[in-house]
């Protein structure tokens, strides 16, 4: 079975050599680990390390800049918070399925997580239930928590409301928590931004949009394009409006321009990503941003 | 109005809700494979927004369009499938008319003769269908034209016999002097007996015979038995007697015959004074006529497809319009 998992580690091969992976394996530490006093070995410096962790005598021994690690305090738990609604199985705004890149964005830092000895733990499902996966860190651990957004995300799942899951979090967890929150574009309510507020003291959230994909596509005119949520097809007479697509298009800016501002004002830090390429650029500068943000 | 295959539109829209339960139970399966189907989420971005509504609104009016031209091309197309036709009820009555003029030349006839000839003239202008054909006799008698609808030739024929009737030139009595004396009445209502063609069609047959019936000579047939040669073929005979009058007496007797004769047929008989009167008796001829010849009415339909085709036409124009403006 060709595992979701060994995708994921894949496409961080194939972009170690674009420095992506280290740079985002540096933010990972930096962001989550840099904190720990202990001291554990030197390794090469790579971009995304705090500067502050270099060691500057190793440095000037080895004749590379070396980066100091510690050993973490404690274990990081990092909770995914993702939709398997019907929502989430519909088509991304670069082509794919929202579900595909979802499950790369989750695959991405859960597999980072792992490689850093935290514990990856999930909670998913739509309007009707919720499911919950506790902290692990072993890669069949993570095989499954992928594998479960997989199956579970059809076209025939239960409708998605993602303010479900994050009140479930709420609810459920003591602990300090990393919250990888996946939505769509989505409008952010009152009761969820409250929502959010209370989250966002206890844990540190990260928030992951998957962009939606367009309705008024020109090369969709022959298609038959419908809202998953209620099977309404949307007419090609319309789509083709070009009033229509003027509104249309500063609409959409509109509320996506909203709802990071609505995030920002919460202090949670959030990127949107339309095809699974973005996702490794959206999850460094992602952390980059949550690093600054933190202080 | 009525329709000739009434059966027609109940026929189409059965049809129709045929077709129509057989594309949606196909549409199911087709839609699939034609257009590739493209699940989206939170289509509220667009279907909020006021321009979607406007936009909506538009498009619902022209489906309402759409439909109801299609509606109107399809109400028009079964009506035209139905053959509408104009109902008309037809008396077959004195368009089939054959009518023979038997003229007896003899001198003392002529003046009734050319008034005969007149008033028939001015009868063919309203002729529809009625064929008319006209014969001399005297000793003989003479075909001067044979039944015939051409109106035109008739007027033509009528026009130079009433020039020799006026202007006393002989033509008019050439070849009617082969036999035995003159006024030939018998052999003369025998002759145009003859002159009715097609004996098998369902037509009314009469003569118009204009004598004074004053025999002189030894005729083939006696009027009692031309008569019955008449009578034998269905012809009604109409009797003009000029010299039946009071003031001439004498000829009683053979006004007697004449009249029984003429009776003895179905027809009628007029005695009478003056020319003038001749109109008169005309028009009772063709009043009589059509009291014997009307039939059962017949239903006559005429297709009228105008008005429907003019509906359709406006109906296709405007669905291919409308269609055109919704694919867009």
């Amino acid at each position: 079975m060709t595992t979701l998992l060994r995708t994921v580690s894949t496409r961080l091969s194939i972009h170690a050599h674009r420095r992506v992976r280290g740079a985002l394996e540096g933010e990972y530490t930096s962001v989550f680990h840099g904190r720990s006093t202990e001291f554990d070995d030197l390794r090469p410096y790579v971009p995304g390390d705090e500067l502050k962790d270099i060691d500057w005598k190793a440095t000037a021994r080895v004749g590379a800049p070396m980066t100091r690690r510690y050993i973490a305090s404690r274990k990081h738990t990092v909770m995914l918070v993702t939709d398997t609604g019907r929502g989430m199985a519909a088509i991304a705004a670069g082509g794919e399925s929202k579900r595909d890149i979802g499950i790369a964005a989750a695959g991405t830092l859960a597999y980072l997580a792992t490689r850093h000895g935290d514990l990856v733990g999930l909670v998913t499902g739509d309007a009707d239930h919720t499911d919950y996966r506790r902290p692990e860190s072993t890669d069949a651990h993570l095989e499954r928590i992928l594998q479960l957004m997989h199956h579970r995300t059809t076209l025939d799942s239960g409708a998605s409301d993602l303010t479900r899951q994050l009140r479930y979090v709420a609810r459920s967890f003591r602990r300090r928590m990393i919250l990888l929150v996946i939505a769509d574009d989505r409008p952010l309510g009152d009761a969820e931004t409250a929502l959010l507020r209370r989250l966002s003291v206890q844990h540190e959230v990260l928030w992951l949009t998957v962009g939606d994909a367009d309705p008024m596509r020109e090369e969709w005119e022959r298609d038959r394009v419908y809202d998953v949520a209620d099977g309404a097809a949307l007419p090609p007479y319309l789509r083709s409006d070009p009033r229509l697509r003027a509104a249309f298009t500063a609409a959409t800016a509109d509320r996506s321009d909203n709802a990071t501002r609505a995030l920002d004002s919460l202090g949670i830090s959030s990127q949107r990503i339309e095809r699974t390429a973005d996702v490794m650029p959206a999850l460094f500068r992602l952390l980059e941003v949550h690093k600054h943000a933190r202080r | 109005m009525e329709l000739i295959l009434w059966w027609m539109p109940p026929a189409l829209a059965i049809a129709a809700a045929i077709v129509v339960l057989l594309q949606l139970r196909a549409r199911r399966t087709r839609r699939a494979d034609t257009a590739e189907p493209r699940p989206i989420a939170h289509s509220d971005r667009l279907t909020a927004l006021p321009e979607y509504r406007s936009a909506m609104r538009r498009y619902r009016g022209l489906l309402a369009a759409v439909t109801a031209a299609a509606g109107i091309l399809a109400i028009a197309a079964a009506l035209l499938a139905s053959r509408p036709a104009a109902v008309s009820v037809q008396q077959p009555e004195l368009a089939t008319r054959d009518i023979v003029l038997c003229l007896d030349v003899s001198g003392s006839m002529v003046e009734y003769d050319a008034e005969l000839v007149r008033v028939f003239g001015e009868l063919t202008e309203q002729f529809t269908g009625e064929r008319i054909a006209l014969v001399v006799f005297n000793a003989s008698a003479v075909t001067y034209f044979p039944l015939t609808n051409d109106y035109e030739y008739v007027q033509e024929q009528f026009d130079t016999v009433t020039d020799q009737f006026t202007n006393g030139e002989d033509a008019y009595f050439d070849g009617t002097f082969f036999g035995e004396g003159s006024s030939l009445v018998g052999d003369g209502l025998a002759a145009c007996s003859l002159r009715f063609d097609a004996p098998d069609d369902d037509r009314s047959r009469s003569i118009i015979l204009a004598t004074d019936n004053l025999v002189v000579g030894d005729p083939i047939f006696t009027l009692t038995e031309a008569g019955q040669v008449a009578a034998d073929r269905g012809i009604h005979v109409y009797g003009v007697n000029p010299g039946d009058t009071a003031s001439r007496d004498y000829v009683e007797e053979l006004a007697r015959e004449f009249r029984t004769v003429v009776d003895a047929t179905g027809g009628a008989y007029y005695s009478l004074d003056e020319p003038d009167a001749i109109e008169s008796i005309v028009a009772s001829i063709t009043s009589e006529q059509a009291t014997i010849v009307t039939g059962s009415p017949r239903l006559q339909l005429a297709d009228q497809p105008a008005v429907p085709l003019a509906i359709a036409f406006f109906g296709l124009a405007g669905l291919m319009v409308l269609a055109w403006r919704v694919q867009r």
